[in-house]
């Protein structure tokens, strides 16, 4: 096993494969809670510096018919940057240049290891932006965003990642360099053939490895404004934001905190004071000034009849203010049980916006029936749900009831007429329920993946065909003690 | 940007070795001692995870199996097991440091390669011009020259106290002009930070003990101004939470403790000196990333007239000082030393201050290094400059400050 870090050497740069076991160790997991439980050390790790490099790995993979596993950050949570069944993890974060700012044509070209928030600050200057905007902006690269297709607050008007990527080069399987959108072209419209970068978008390395990419950018809206929603009843929440639609507003993010989230605020921050209501609703509208106010006094006005209180503001301070209420959320469920820690699984789904109260309802159904505390929150405008488990992560059997809570969250989002994965993507951790959501469709993706990865390296176990895990997923019945039975919170 | 070079990847090396599933390799440990503790990663981590608790416990626990050489041994039992246990003897070093610079020993010694020739070089370039005088904590209260007084305990700190006691003096000076009647608590001694970060988990203990005990007479905010020792001061509380005998009181401590500018942002100074200059903050790690206090000392800062506060590119970036990282690991330290330089002489400003003395003796010794006429200075001493003119009985003198020969350079002047 070890030669395959002997050969890559030989290949690259030495100093960009590791293989010692304590650094194999750090590429083991993501931040999904599957790995947490069976962390999976690769063969080796290859650092990345370049197309080239790539491409001698994909090569070398090829040849030997050894798993490649890409990877940006790893901050997904769906086991999908880890080697599942060995391999070599190929790390592209180091490959993180912005290689050109068009100004003239609006988009850029860069690296796929570039840090969402970092390319956003450098647009900045120059009035522009990249709209996709995932929670962990400051970790995630843009190579893992087009890989999982992240969507983030914003999609709800401004659409998912693959709405701006406009080309890619991409590392095939066999080590064949491509260029997908036209060779060469600053177009930011085509139709000239299969779009193969909406296919190599979402596909999380199982098709090629992306290496570099175009993005479109829009101008930054000049202005916008927040309405605070504060709900008694989950059903009035999802009548109000069906109301806002209706009403010919496009906010650019709405986003619900649950009960459970709103009590975990006030735990963290005090000083927020915010009201014990089923729901919390934040819209925000941008846009040119006057226009932002005019959507914030019309959803104000739209949402106060189902509301218990309701205000808006566009000055920053407020602005920032209530939307610390959101950004606060994540580390804050954690306050709701001292000690506990999040479990991601089960946490990304996605159901039909007119069904969000009966799904959350039908949560804190199973959050009771398993005695696992879940404080849910998400992008109310898209539909999308993010039910934070809060498990004592050294109790063997509160592992196994959390997995069960997430299979039934799975099921849940299908019966509704839903999605398993809303933005995280597949990964290990959902691919069970894809024969279930894609029927004769998951065959026709077979097919595809077959015929441009025939060996299958590429991240096996991802999305298409699950790997045997160490354990069983408890899909219906008790698991066996998990090889390990602590977590850790970062 | 290597996983192992991230703090999921240390957190991750920590939990497998600490569950069987890792061995203690030199590859570990490099890893694990590569870290800055400077909390950057805890300040943005998503799930609140606190790195720097998490690398004391680790490193003590790696620290018996760790293999260090005779010279190694010896010198850490020196450093950490005699010279930070007392501060007794932490003064005595300083005296004979202030000998060692006043009488052309050190002249002689970079002239001869002694300190080339002991590997002393980079280190000793980090030594600043020790003062005259120390500041002798003995229980001495320093009375508020405004109309309100409301009690505060300084926490002096060893290197402060000693090294840069000038600083010292300008804070407590600062305080009193703020309103506060200062006490200087007897007993107190170094923190235990570099102990701490050395995987000396027993003799931090030890010096905290001491620390708590000290100041349980005091009353009011206990405060520092040294980012590094406030950090270690407020996680008292955390490192005795099983300790039933200690958690209490210790919780009680971390509670009280307040970084400087955490205690002035909240109280009338008057600063109507002008200084028309144009000042760079440099965040200390454990301010802006342990403490969270990045605020504060910009606003106090842009009371004062004339001054030019400019920013920097990555302000929260360490400058490499860390404790003792820039001896033990002196080739990052070296280039996040030149990084920050880079970044703040480009706004061309007349002073970079700061709240630490590791960054104050960092930055000083890189600009040094480049002939640079930029001064660094600690945030009390600008607040000492611009704040208004003592009156002739506020200033720590006489009976608190200690000269290097035992004798008070105002006693000796009133023997003579």
């Amino acid at each position: 096993v070890s030669s395959i870090a002997a050969d890559l050497r030989a290949l690259l740069s030495a100093s960009r494969v590791l293989d010692a076991p304590a650094e194999l160790r750090t590429y083991a997991y993501d931040a999904s809670f599957l790995t947490q439980l069976a962390p999976n050390p690769p063969d080796a790790v290859v650092i990345a510096a370049s197309t080239e490099d790539v491409a001698a790995v994909m090569r070398y993979a090829n040849q030997h018919r050894v798993p490649v596993i890409p990877r940006g950050a790893a901050s997904g949570q769906a086991a999908g940057a880890v080697a599942l069944g060995g391999g070599i993890v190929l790390a592209l974060n180091a490959m993180n240049r912005i290689l050109e700012i068009d100004l003239a044509n609006m988009q850029v070209f860069c690296e796929p290891g570039v840090v969402h928030a970092q390319l956003n600050s450098a647009l900045a200057p120059h009035g522009l932006l990249f709209p996709p905007d995932p929670g962990s902006s400051r970790m995630a690269t843009v190579g893992g965003m087009a890989s999982t297709n992240a969507h983030g607050m914003r999609a709800v008007k401004y659409g998912p990642t693959s709405a701006w990527v406009l080309g890619l080069q991409v590392v095939m399987a066999d080590g064949e360099v491509i260029e997908t959108g036209s060779v060469g072209s600053r177009a930011k419209q085509s139709s000239a053939g299969l779009e193969l970068t909406k296919l190599i978008v979402g596909a999380e390395g199982t098709l090629g490895v992306v290496t570099r990419l175009r993005l479109k950018l829009m101008a930054i809206p000049p202005s916008r404004a927040i309405v605070l929603g504060l709900f008694d009843a989950l059903e009035d929440a999802g009548q109000a934001v069906q109301a806002v639609f209706g009403a010919g507003v496009s906010p650019s993010a709405i986003e619900i905190l649950d009960e459970r989230c709103i009590q975990a605020i006030n735990l963290y921050r005090p000083a927020m004071a915010l009201e014990p209501v089923e729901a919390l609703i934040l819209f925000e509208v941008d846009g040119n000034p006057p226009g932002a106010r005019w959507d914030a006094e019309r959803v104000t006005e739209v949402i106060t009849p189902f509301a218990r209180r309701s205000e808006w503001s566009d000055e920053p301070g407020r602005i920032n203010a209530l939307w610390e209420a959101r950004s606060l959320v994540g580390a804050a469920v954690g306050m709701l049980r001292p000690g506990s820690n999040r479990a991601y699984c089960g946490e990304d789904i996605c159901v039909p916006v007119a069904r969000i109260p009966e799904t959350l309802r039908a949560i804190q159904d199973i959050s009771a029936r398993h005695r696992i505390p879940i404080a849910t929150y998400g992008h109310i405008g898209g539909g999308g749900l993010h039910p934070g488990h809060l498990i004592d992560g050294r109790d063997p059997d509160e592992i196994r009831r959390v997995l069960l809570v997430a299979d039934e969250v799975h099921q849940l989002a299908l019966r509704m007429g839903g999605t398993t994965t809303g933005e995280h993507g597949v990964g290990a951790g959902c691919g069970p329920y894809m024969a279930q959501e894609h029927r004769p469709a998951l065959e026709v993706m077979r097919r595809l993946k077959r015929a441009l990865d025939p060996h299958g390296i590429m991240n096996p176990g991802v999305i298409f065909d699950a790997l045997p895990l160490p354990f069983e997923l408890p899909l219906s019945g008790p698991v066996g003690e998990p090889a390990e039975a602590t977590i850790d919170p970062g | 940007m290597h996983e192992t070079e991230g703090p999921r990847g240390r957190v991750g090396m920590a939990r497998a070795l600490a569950e069987g599933h890792l061995e203690v390799t030199p590859s570990l440990v490099d890893h694990e001692l590569n870290c800055l503790v400077c909390d950057a990663c805890s300040a943005v981590c998503p799930a609140g995870v606190h790195m720097d608790p998490l690398q004391v416990g680790l490193r003590a626990a790696l620290e018996p199996s760790l293999r260090r050489s005779v010279f190694e041994r010896l010198l850490r039992a020196l450093v950490f097991g005699w010279l930070f246990m007392d501060m007794a003897h932490f003064r005595l070093l300083a005296r004979c440091l202030w000998l060692y610079q006043r009488l052309g020993v050190r002249w002689l010694a970079r002239r001869l390669g002694i300190l080339k020739l002991l590997r002393l070089e980079s280190a000793e370039r980090l030594l600043p011009d020790l003062p005259s005088a120390l500041l002798v904590p003995r229980g001495e209260s320093y009375e508020s020259t405004q109309p309100t007084s409301e009690p505060a305990a300084f926490f002096a700190g060893c290197v402060m106290s000693t090294a840069l006691a000038d600083v010292d003096r300008a804070t407590i000076r600062v305080l009193q002009r703020a309103g506060c009647r200062v006490g200087n608590p007897a007993a107190q001694g170094c923190c235990g930070a570099l102990h701490a970060h050395s995987g000396d988990l027993p003799r931090m203990l030890r010096l905290a003990q001491a620390n708590i005990e000290a100041f349980e007479g005091s009353d009011g905010p206990i405060v520092v101004n040294s980012a590094g020792c406030g950090a270690m001061l407020k996680d008292y509380g955390h490192h005795f939470r099983h300790d039933s005998a200690w958690a209490e009181r210790a919780r009680a401590f971390s509670a009280r403790v307040r970084d400087l500018s955490e205690v002035l942002a909240g109280r009338p100074l008057k600063v109507d000196h002008a200084l028309a200059q144009k000042v760079v903050y440099q965040d200390a790690c454990h301010l802006i990333h342990a403490q969270r206090v990045s605020r504060q000392p910009r606003d106090l800062l842009r009371r004062i007239p004339g001054l030019v506060l400019a920013e920097i590119e990555e302000a929260g970036l360490c400058c490499g000082s860390a404790g003792v990282y820039n001896v033990t690991n002196p080739v990052q330290s070296k280039q996040l030393q030149q990084r920050k330089l880079d970044h703040a002489l480009r706004v061309d400003p007349a002073v970079i201050v700061t709240a630490n003395p590791g960054c104050l003796l960092q930055l000083q010794s890189g600009l040094a290094e480049r002939d640079s006429r930029v001064a660094v200075k600690h945030l009390a001493e600008i607040l000492d400059e611009a704040s208004s003119a003592p009156s002739s009985a506020d200033a720590p003198s006489a009976k608190t400050t200690e000269g290097f020969l035992r004798t008070s350079r105002a006693e000796s002047q009133g023997e003579a």
